[in-house]
């Protein structure tokens, strides 16, 4: 989930040189001019496939998600230390499993296309130059 | 919309349209090797206006849209035009009959506002501030906070989930609750923290159970490093108890939905 996530160096801040599938899905399924309200005749409505990546609606899942988690959570060790990291990590399974397929599915199909595609950074589409291009 | 449909028809066999991707200034060209949405990703071609331009491409409308490819083709065209120029991106999805419709149905009529919302962009870039909670690290924080959670954590404890499904229900819907108000709080400070250094802020809605904040700003290009800067201080403010990823700079979805024709 984090494989594009390169640590910037003492602090905790992440820099991923491009968004997960899920990030782009929350841009731009759900953001931007909405081209609707300006063209009217000649819109041509297409069918949209798209996976609503937000699963932060409570829901009983979550619930018992949650409670599972604090009961495996190690707190015989009080205060942030060492038992409490690795209760995180013993979690991680656990909590992959119990999340939304949906968003599972979601964020490794935007690993193996992320690897496919490569950084997205590298291409540069558009730039302001002085000569113009023949126009379609 | 269905004599629009109907033209298209007539043209030939496959039946396409246009798919529309952005508003730039008119003022740019386009890396021929630009590729859009489609099977197989269609070129990306300028349809210009007077002083603005709209970013299209081809489309097959037969097709739906929607392949995680063509959602990542999208937002990264989108993303690298925002690099280099003013671009008011158009939500996923767009798609009008003919380039003729892309000016006299969309460029012409709102010129004015589109250039001048270019204008109004213009050395300015999106970025997008995600923080996620450790999950060990806040729950541990509930249960020390929330006597009742550590309470009814007592009664669970080492107990199948059918037998104690109800405590469950009701220790997870406390943790929800308690997680909406950290992430309330937290979201407060980050853009309290931010918002001195940004031309604009937009909270987003949390796209997961764990989000901690999940925030869109405007930032001039000129005080980039400064806003870095504080994000990175954010950071470390965090660390331990959530992680914190920057996106961007990404074009300015955020910003540019108050853009709305007079009804």
């Amino acid at each position: 989930m984090t494989t594009a996530v390169q640590p910037a160096g003492g602090g905790a801040m992440a820099r991923p040189s491009s968004g997960t599938l899920a990030d782009v899905i929350d841009t731009i399924l759900d953001k931007g001019l909405v081209i609707d309200a300006f063209v009217r005749v000649s819109l041509v409505g297409i069918e949209v496939l798209t996976i609503d990546a937000r699963i932060v609606v409570a829901s009983v899942d979550t619930y018992l998600r949650f409670a599972e988690a604090v009961n495996r959570l190690d707190m015989s060790h009080d205060k942030m230390g060492l038992p409490e990291l690795v209760g995180d990590m013993e979690q991680g399974g656990a909590k992959r499993k119990a999340k939304g397929a949906l968003e599972g599915a979601v964020e490794s199909a935007g690993e193996t296309l992320k690897d496919l595609l490569g950084d997205r950074r590298e291409p540069e589409r558009v730039s302001r130059r002085g000569r113009r291009p023949e126009e379609e | 919309m269905s004599a629009a449909t109907e033209s298209v028809e007539a043209e030939g066999t496959t039946r396409t349209g246009v798919y529309v991707y952005a508003v730039v200034p008119s003022d740019v060209e386009v890396d021929r090797e630009a590729r859009g949405v489609g099977d197989p990703p269609a070129p990306v071609r300028l349809v210009r206006h007077d002083r603005v331009a709209a970013l299209v491409s081809e489309i097959d409308v037969e097709r739906p849209l929607g392949r995680p490819d063509e959602l990542l083709a999208h937002e990264r065209l989108l993303d690298a035009t925002a690099a280099e120029v003013p671009v008011l991106p158009i939500r996923f999805g767009a798609v009008v009959a003919d380039k003729a419709a892309v000016v006299d149905e969309f460029l012409a009529p709102y010129h004015d506002e589109f250039d001048a919302a270019l204008r109004e962009l213009d050395g300015k870039a999106e970025y997008v501030v995600r923080v996620r909670y450790v999950e060990a690290a806040v729950l541990g924080e509930i249960i020390r906070e929330n006597p009742e959670v550590a309470r009814l954590r007592e009664a669970i404890r080492g107990t199948p989930e059918d037998v104690t499904r109800n405590e469950r229900l009701r220790i997870g819907e406390i943790i929800n609750q308690a997680i909406e108000a950290k992430r309330q709080a937290d979201t407060r400070t980050l853009t309290e923290a931010l918002t001195p250094l940004t031309a604009g802020v937009n909270v987003r809605e949390p796209s997961h159970e764990l989000d901690a904040a999940n925030v869109a700003v405007l930032v001039e290009t000129a005080r980039e490093a400064e806003f870095v800067k504080a994000v990175e201080k954010a950071a470390r403010d965090w660390d331990g108890r959530a992680t914190l990823r920057l996106l961007g700079p990404v074009a300015p979805y955020d910003f540019v939905t108050a853009l709305k024709p007079e009804a």
